[in-house]
């Protein structure tokens, strides 16, 4: 529907507040993208939007919020990185929620591992395998780094920013869906030799470490670990040790990276209006 | 903002220490859920971090355009909510616009906080007040608004033009301290906004 100038005008404090009707939204759009009239009404009155939202006091959110917003660009980072690599071989669409859900539900029931070295290739690791024309595996990178990013879109998803200890190697991401399923992937290992492994400890509420799996890394120092039915709690610690071998049933060797996924929200205040 | 742009984490770091508490309060002040606030406030920070490129430094300030990306968000959220769909479910909602982006007016904008704001929004006559913040909180159209107030939608519309218009001469008195306050007066204690006021027009 073409409109015109005079229209707009009449239509500009609903469309800066955002408040007519789709048809009218999309007619002044439609508008404004072929006209060469500089409307200025829009701004005048769409410049004071800003400063109602200032009208407002500041909040202080969770302290994982932080985290979690950090977490999700770093993913996202990772999945460009991905597709620089091979943007032919990776630019199928992402991930669907509707697909991460999928695989949530098929996994089992029971605290889960898996061997990372064999599956999971990310980030810089992506490159090198993609000098190699390994272009399946950087696939597999931005696949997972989709499903990071993903399973931190999920509504209620907590996640934490994974650490290197003092001295150590090694990044990452844990996310903890509402669901108890939990999501960590991990770069920048030093490989595994022999028997050695990665194992996962955790601590809900600063409680018994528990063992929740192990995996293996390759020259390419990527690493992930999914996990089901975590208890609920209002913080999991997470840490990352390299232990001689999977047998282990309490931490022994160093750790590496550690973070905690902070599930606790402080409660709503009362509406001021 | 480049610094985001070139995808430096550092970057969006230095704009969420700045911003956080401001984009969370205006998502929880909307969506009145802090869960969902805090989704809401990730969601908009990601997509200013995939988005900075397109930021446009000469039609306004970062601060305005994440406010703005938040209120989308957290309206959007809000629909869909009393819609049966959930954050996640949708496909990527654009941005707001660039014609949404504030006028910054520099040589106010410095000198405005929050109590001044809210001094002058309570200095609107209440219905055009009523009618901006129905749209801007609550995120309803013009037509919504004229359903729930009982007023013409022809009414809604003018008191939302006579209200922004006449926000934006506020603004610019209360920054310039013209309104009788003084430059350096403050609204105490003015936390919520008076219900009471003048009707101005009809």
């Amino acid at each position: 529907m073409a409109i015109a100038c005079d229209r707009v005008l009449d239509l500009a404090p609903g469309f800066v507040l955002g408040a007519l009707d789709a048809a009218d939204m999309a007619a002044v759009r439609e508008h404004l993208g072929t006209c060469t009239e500089p409307h200025p009404e829009l701004r005048e009155m769409g410049g004071v939007l800003a400063y109602i939202g200032d009208s407002l006091d500041p909040v202080e959110p969770p302290r994982h919020l932080r985290d979690a917003v950090m977490a999700a660009a770093q993913a996202d980072l990772r999945a460009r990185s991905a597709e620089k690599v091979a943007p032919a071989a990776v630019a199928p669409a992402p991930i669907s929620l509707a697909r991460v859900r999928a695989l949530r539900t098929h996994r089992a029931t029971v605290w889960l591992t898996r061997a990372a070295a064999a599956v999971v290739i990310v980030g810089l690791g992506g490159y090198a395998l993609a000098v190699q024309g390994d272009l399946a595996r950087a696939h597999q990178a931005q696949d997972h780094a989709n499903t990071v990013l993903h399973y931190m879109q999920v509504p209620g998803a907590r996640s934490a920013v994974l650490t290197p200890e003092l001295g150590r190697q090694g990044a990452g991401d844990a996310v903890l869906l509402p669901s108890g399923h939990v999501y960590v992937l991990l770069h920048g290992l030093e490989p595994t030799k022999g028997d050695e492994v990665y194992m996962v400890w955790s601590s809900a509420d600063g409680g018994t470490i528990a063992r929740d799996g192990w995996f293996t890394v390759d020259d390419q120092g990527e690493g992930s670990l999914e996990m089901d039915n975590v208890p609920p709690s209002d913080s999991l610690w997470l840490m990352v040790c390299r232990e001689p071998n999977s047998n282990v049933e309490k931490p022994t060797g160093p750790a590496i990276v550690t973070g905690t996924i902070w599930v606790y929200s402080v409660p709503a205040p009362t509406p001021t209006d | 903002m480049r610094q985001v742009a070139a995808g430096e984490i550092g970057g969006l770091e230095s704009l969420y220490d700045r911003y956080h508490a401001m984009a969370y309060a205006l998502a929880l002040r909307i969506t009145t859920e802090t869960g969902l606030a805090e989704d809401v406030v990730q969601d908009s920070f990601l997509g200013l971090w995939r988005n900075a490129g397109r930021y446009a430094e000469d039609k306004g300030s970062v601060k305005g355009w994440l406010l703005a990306i938040v209120r989308h968000r957290a309206i959007d959220s809000m629909r869909r909510r009393r819609n049966g769909v959930t954050i996640g479910d949708e496909t990527e909602e654009p941005l707001p616009a660039a014609l949404t982006l504030p006028d910054i007016w520099p040589e106010v904008a410095g000198r405005l906080d929050a109590q001044r704001i809210r001094l002058a929004l309570a200095k609107l006559p209440v219905v055009q007040r009523d009618a901006i913040e129905l749209a801007y909180f609550d995120g309803l159209t013009q037509r919504e608004i004229a359903t729930r107030t009982g007023a013409p939608l022809g009414t809604v519309k003018s008191r939302m033009r006579l209200g922004l218009l006449s926000l934006r001469r506020e603004l610019i008195d209360v920054a310039d301290g013209s309104d009788g306050t003084g430059p350096t007066s403050r609204a105490a204690g003015a936390s919520t906004l008076p219900r009471t006021g003048p009707e101005g027009e009809g």
